[in-house]
């Protein structure tokens, strides 16, 4: 009987990870996170671009203690592999005969250039599942356009639309958000193609666009317009003090909200913070808020100066009233709510020490199914499991190996 | 257009409002699930938000919104049926039985005062998956507290990362929380399956949207633990440079340009024409181009300023620079791209003349054989019948009984407020 607090749902899947942008990464390690046996492949030498990106735990750079690397790569472990070399791509291809799924973060086309195309894979392994995520798409125009993050937002109409201010220029998102949703629609798409090898045996390739993810899924943007002809303009948090603004309290800030009380919420605030002027006609619609929005604005502003933020939090709560507190990172980790949940799961890492990650977000009959999750890996610290302990290769050709920089 | 046989057989019954929940139900809709949608005529907010038609609410405004159909009632039923009503009650008991997942995100305590909680669902059907997506989850002093997307987008850590460069904090985006985590219930519900199939067991799923969130930003939380606070950047980048969006001809029109290496920051200088001031070594190494971002941001703006965004995207992305143009809800329709590429759909709403045809985004995936497209989208109370025969095994005598008590209903009751 699979047990999921200790072996994860996904403990009999194996996962190859050959994936160069942190869309890949990202969506491999949610596989990995619910027990999925991943596997990432770096080349030798400098590994995954990710491992350079600052800032690094204990400041200097060090290609073991990159944040964004040790926060994507959770719960893998690591083999270096030079695959535009025959050798190594031989033994990718190896590896890939017991693989139930393969990521990979290539330009179109790069894949097939080095002998490792879809129907290449098929060939020694019939059943299996290659993900390829990219910028825009295995095909169309600008299938052969440089992305990154910022672009994915500027062409799928974040930028423009969905955060920033009115009278100033587009604004993004930090931390790679639209990289983060392509790799969230790709587990999507994998979990599809693996109950339909259950169900037809076959595995298939599938095509996710980080553009795409961008459009469709943080949006609201094409059917708005095609209904209303309208087109979505940035700024709607602008000048709105009940709804979007961030107004300072006491250790932080909040952002209000007229929801909950059953619509009596301009009441229940006029009392909770004692002021009576907010009952005055000009403050009851969102649209005559907007308009007084200064005067508004200094009459709850004051008020809110003289709260902690967990303790404004605890009375709202109790009131009904909905905000939300602008917390930081730290405030965050510091949650007495999370904390009492089990969100966080401490992991040890030999070279960036104990640190507390975050939870995939959901728990299973109560249990958070990263506690028995490991930390990411050192470049290449599974060389040696891997290659002779799972593909029996001695140890003078993995000294060859290491000798012709193909691991 | 009809539905993928993937999930066919899986029933879904869910209890749902406003986004992220009935974001994620439509992933398996979408894959062929039988989602029934259970409504209730008293809280029509998701009929109400529209968008409609021109911005006007029309005669049936509660089967013509446009989110209706991208994610609301998308592939799924309708079943508008009262079911704190106790005949209500004891059908939708009846009906979890056959049932495979039940969903909801009602506030916790909302179903145990129901009587639909995990542990009296599991009492009758012991293979039943649940999922309850909340705000703040089951446990915790927060537990109870409401939430908005853009409040999650607050609580999770999001919102103090995002902002201009020097900038206050600004909300990453009104609903991004309500999508990322209705990503996260699809990918629950198709694990819990997975398991199912497997195991034959059922599970409850506590998943909430705070977390979810939280996951979004794993670096800024391994930072902090070492005292390490990520600044607000705009577009700009930790290290690179030029990394930002510059005007270009016409209003308010924009490129965004990301360049990483010195190599592509050669390539750009080159498609300058290689001007005086780009000579300058300062800009020559990483750091240093990083360090005089602002004055490099500035002179770069005056090259683009004349240029048309599209056409300037395109000799940049020629040159192997990595460039795209900031484009609006109106420049997706009709781009080329995406238009080859199928991704979006110009799908005719049947039976509502005043819908007819509108574009939708598609999926951003392709799975050969999972066709993820809108094929129906289910007017208020439509699958009533259907539903109440196939899943609660009610004959149609009792259904007309069930609707005279006013228990079920296929439009709005009379006075209700139009949107």
């Amino acid at each position: 009987m699979t047990n999921v607090a200790m072996d994860g749902i996904l403990s009999d899947i194996k996962v190859l990870e050959l994936a160069h942008a942190p869309s890949g990464a990202f969506c491999a390690k949610l596989l990995a996170d619910q027990g999925a046996d991943t596997v990432k492949v770096e080349p030798p030498g400098s590994g995954d671009q990710a491992r350079h990106e600052p800032p690094f735990i204990g400041g200097k750079p060090h290609p073991d203690r990159g944040t964004a690397f040790l926060a994507m790569n959770t719960s893998k472990r690591g083999v270096t592999l030079d695959v535009t070399q025959p050798a190594g791509r031989d033994l990718f291809l190896k590896l890939v005969s017991a693989a139930d799924v393969v990521i990979e973060s290539f330009k179109p086309g790069q894949m097939g250039s080095l002998g490792l195309s879809y129907e290449a894979l098929k060939a020694g392994n019939p059943n299996v599942i290659l993900l390829s995520i990219s910028y825009f798409g295995q095909y169309g125009p600008y299938a052969n356009y440089e992305g990154d993050d910022l672009i994915a937002q500027a062409m799928g109409g974040y930028l423009y639309a969905v955060t920033g201010s009115a009278d100033k220029p587009p604004m993004g998102t930090a931390l790679q958000q639209m990289e983060q949703t392509a790799g969230r629609n790709g587990v999507i798409a994998i979990m599809a193609a693996l109950l339909q090898r259950e169900q037809s045996g076959a595995g298939c390739h599938i095509d996710v666009s980080v553009m795409e993810a961008a459009i469709a899924t943080p949006s609201g943007l094409i059917h708005p317009y095609s209904f209303t002809g309208r087109n979505p303009r940035r700024g709607s948090g602008d000048a709105n003090v009940m709804d979007g603004m961030h107004l300072p309290t006491r250790d932080g800030e909040v952002t209000l909200t007229t929801a909950g009380t059953g619509g009596r919420s301009m009441e229940v605030w006029s009392e909770f913070i004692g002021e009576l002027r907010l009952l005055d006609p000009k403050f009851a619609t969102r649209l005559s808020r907007q308009e007084n929005w200064e005067e508004l604005r200094d009459l709850v502003a004051p008020k809110l100066k003289e709260w902690n933020n967990l303790d404004l939090m605890r009375e709202t709560m109790a009131r009904g009233l909905v905000i939300g507190l602008v917390q930081s990172p730290q405030q965050v980790l510091d949650s007495p709510h999370l904390a009492e949940r089990g969100f966080f799961v401490e992991l040890e890492h030999a070279e960036a020490g104990t640190l507390k990650y975050p939870g995939p977000g959901f728990f299973f009959d109560g249990v958070n199914p990263m506690q028995a999750s490991r930390a990411a890996p050192r470049l290449g610290e599974h060389n040696a499991e891997i290659y002779s302990g799972q593909l029996g290769l001695s140890n003078d050709e993995l000294s060859r190996l290491y000798a012709a920089y193909v691991i | 257009m009809s539905a993928p046989t993937l999930l066919q057989g899986v029933k879904v019954l869910t209890l749902e409002q406003v986004h992220a929940l009935p974001w994620g139900t439509a992933f398996l809709a979408d894959m062929g699930a039988q989602v029934i949608r259970v409504e209730s005529a008293d809280h029509l907010q998701d009929r109400k938000a529209g968008p409609f038609p021109s911005g006007k609410p029309g005669e049936e405004w509660w089967n013509e919104g446009g989110n209706l159909a991208y994610f609301g009632t998308r592939n799924k039923q309708s079943l508008c049926m009262d079911v704190t009503h106790p005949v209500g009650k004891e059908i939708f008991l009846k009906m979890v039985k056959q049932c495979d997942i039940v969903t909801d995100n009602f506030r916790p305590g909302t179903m145990r005062r129901y009587g639909f909680d995990h542990e009296s669902l599991a009492a009758i059907n012991p293979r039943i998956i649940t999922l309850s997506s909340t705000a703040f989850g089951h446990s915790g002093p927060w537990s109870k507290a409401g939430s908005r997307a853009r409040t999650i987008d607050a609580m999770c850590g999001m919102s103090a990362l995002t902002g201009y460069e020097g900038g206050p904090s600004l909300r990453a985006s009104n609903n991004y929380m309500d999508h990322s985590t209705g990503n996260n219930v699809a990918y629950a519900l198709l694990l819990a399956l997975y398991r199912r199939n497997k195991t034959g067991k059922g599970v409850r799923i506590d998943l909430t949207m705070q977390e979810t969130g939280v996951s979004c930003i794993g670096p800024a939380i391994l930072e902090t633990q070492h005292g390490i606070t990520r600044p607000r950047l705009g577009c700009a980048h930790l290290w690179k440079s030029p990394h930002n969006v510059y005007a270009c001809a016409g209003k308010d029109r924009w490129i965004a340009i990301a360049v990483a290496s010195n190599a592509e920051w050669t390539a750009l200088k080159q498609a300058m024409s290689n001007p005086a001031w780009a000579q300058d070594a300062r800009y020559d190494v990483v750091q240093s181009r990083w360090q005089h971002r602002h004055e490099l941001d500035k002179k770069l703006t005056e090259w683009t300023a004349t240029q048309d965004d599209k056409a300037l995207m395109a000799s940049l992305q020629a040159r192997g620079i990595c460039a795209g143009a900031v484009l609006t809800a109106a420049d997706l329709v009709n781009d080329p791209h995406l238009r080859q590429r199928g991704f979006l759909q110009d799908y005719n709403r049947e039976g509502s003349a005043t819908v007819g045809v509108r574009t939708y985004a598609g999926r951003p995936f392709r799975v050969p054989g999972v066709a993820m497209a809108i094929w129906h989208t289910a007017r208020m109370g439509e699958h009533n019948n259907a539903v109440l025969q196939q899943v609660a095994g009610l004959s149609p005598g009792e259904i007309t009984a069930l609707a005279e008590q006013n228990v079920l209903y296929t439009r709005p009751r009379t006075g209700e407020k139009v949107p």
